[in-house]
């Protein structure tokens, strides 16, 4: 379990806080979508998570977090990473080998994994990414979705109870991107490991989350299951994020007393929302 | 020249050296282009290069290499060949400027030996993974792992680096700067200012993974850590003979 209690960071050099009075408790194998628009301290909130704040970047730190009980200020990021494994945004800069397996490799061992295991471990993280075929490929001739999935394989064979991504999918087309969320949600489902994703494509992590938290100048406005966030539908726009266009259509459908159930998160939700909609209409 | 350090899988008998091995072996090949005088010998060194080239299947890699290396030796040469005023006059230009023998003889010596001398290392970094390099330094030269994998991390990056200027000098070309001209000078220019965003770009990167080698564990790590083990067999006592061999050639022809 994750407790964040009134976190409040400030940049060494900057004049106003990144992230203001944050509180948050993310449960053992939940899947957490964050979302807000640039600058809206999602990132931070992210190094608060795994130690990078405040170890690696200065500042001024107020609140606590816990991570399984550990305090992240007490707590070196590397014993953190033992729970907690980190996909950041910049994918190139993430990788710290030349060749998929060695990347794989590196995190196993530093941190002692027996040799007996190690093995395994690559093939099971691989597999569990699915790109066991590129286990002897170099790294810099992969397309930037395997990149991606050879960064969460990587964290994937350390086993972490935690994987926290800052926009996965960034630099992916629609069709890599929804690859990338299918394995997370995999992982999530079938390991029962916590996923902590922060992502700007609403769609996906409407689909794929089961709690949404939307962050504003530094705050968390919104946080709960996403059919409730997403019935704040006036706060998400304030906040800057794209309103999926299946709650678009629900809205105005509520407004014209045409709809009063659940909030559809996909098409298929929207599919049912319409059918009930249109024999209501009948009626 | 884009991709020439990235790793060239395969199974060759290049590939299947101890790191260690092929490190020395590169070391001891350029260190023969300077022991030696002979334009033969520096030449020799060049096709030993693109053979063993050609055992590991990079042929054609080390062939484009070579085309970058030979225009930066001609620059070289022009900027040699005038300067050596010792010897016969071959040819004689406006201006007081003279070509002589001497100066053609060792200004020709000195490209050569940058082309010969470079090919060893791009050629031994292709066949050899970056991790490998790393661990067998820190486990039989006992140089702390840090600094083994800093040396790796920048060599890796350097490719990096060189896409990212391309990225960057192709967003200023579409708008409108003009990189494609043939004045040498004036493509220097305006590269120069290019520098700055690389810089930028280059720490954000380093940063970034920096954070990520700390976050999965790279304070923890000890010598003792590697998974892999480095023997030396005969395979790598044929490769280091064969490398005294020219040492020894370089220095007696």
């Amino acid at each position: 379990m994750i407790r964040i209690n009134s976190v409040s960071f400030r940049y060494g050099e900057s004049l106003r806080n990144a992230i203001s009075d944050v509180s948050l408790t993310i449960d053992d194998g939940d899947f957490l979508g964050i979302i807000g628009a640039s600058g809206a301290g999602k990132s931070t909130l992210v190094y608060s998570i795994n130690g990078v704040i405040p170890h690696h970047f200065r500042g001024d730190f107020f609140g606590e977090v816990l991570v399984d009980g550990m305090d992240t200020v007490q707590t070196r990021p590397e014993e953190l990473a033992k729970f907690v494994g980190s996909v950041h945004q910049d994918i190139d800069s993430q990788m710290v080998a030349s060749v998929v397996e060695d990347e794989i490799l590196f995190g196993l061992e530093n941190f002692k994994t027996p040799h007996s295991e190690i093995e395994l471990r690559i093939e099971e993280a691989l597999a569990a990414a699915g790109i066991s075929g590129l286990r002897d490929r170099d790294i810099g001739s992969l397309s930037g979705g395997q990149k991606q999935k050879v960064a969460i394989a990587a964290i994937i064979a350390l086993r972490p109870k935690i994987i926290l991504l800052d926009e996965p999918t960034g630099e992916l087309d629609p069709q890599s991107s929804r690859k990338v969320f299918e394995t997370l949600r995999e992982l999530n489902e079938r390991f029962g490991i916590t996923v902590i994703v922060v992502e700007q494509k609403i769609m996906l992590l409407c689909e794929f989350s089961k709690h949404l938290a939307v962050m504003e100048r530094g705050g968390m406005i919104l946080n709960g299951l996403v059919h409730e966030v997403l019935q704040r539908a006036d706060k998400l726009e304030e906040a800057g994020v794209n309103i999926p266009r299946v709650t678009t259509l629900a809205r105005k459908l509520r407004e014209r007393g045409l709809y009063s159930g659940a909030m559809p998160l996909d098409l298929d939700g929207a599919r049912v929302m319409m059918r009930e909609a249109m024999r209501d209409a009948a009626l | 020249m884009s991709g020439f350090l990235s790793y060239m899988n395969g199974d060759s008998i290049l590939h299947r050296l101890n790191p260690l091995t092929k490190l020395l072996m590169s070391a001891a090949l350029c260190a023969s282009c300077f022991l030696t005088h002979r334009h033969s010998v520096v030449i020799g060194v060049i096709v030993f290069n693109l053979c063993m080239s050609y055992s590991a299947g990079g042929l054609k890699r080390s062939l484009a290499m070579s085309v970058s290396f030979i225009k930066l030796a001609l620059l070289l040469f022009v900027l040699q060949v005038f300067f050596v005023r010792e010897g016969n006059i071959i040819l004689t230009l406006p201006l007081n400027i003279y070509i002589t023998d001497k100066g053609a003889l060792f200004s020709s010596l000195f490209s050569l030996r940058l082309v010969a001398a470079t090919m060893p290392l791009a050629i031994m970094l292709s066949v050899t993974r970056m991790s490998d390099i790393s661990n067998v330094l820190a486990q039989k030269l006992r140089i702390p792992y840090k600094y083994t994998f800093a040396l790796t991390t920048a060599i890796r990056f350097i490719p990096i680096f060189s896409e990212e200027m391309a990225g960057i000098a192709e967003a200023q070309t579409a708008r409108g700067v003009e990189f494609d001209t043939k004045n040498f000078f004036k493509k220097i220019r305006l590269l120069l200012p290019l520098c700055v965003p690389l810089l930028i770009s280059s720490v954000r990167k380093i940063e970034g993974s920096a954070i990520s080698a700390e976050l999965r564990g790279f304070n923890l790590r000890t010598r003792e850590c590697g998974y892999k083990t480095y023997r030396f067999g005969l395979r790598d006592a044929g490769a280091l003979v064969l490398t005294a061999a020219i040492i020894a050639a370089a220095v007696l022809i």
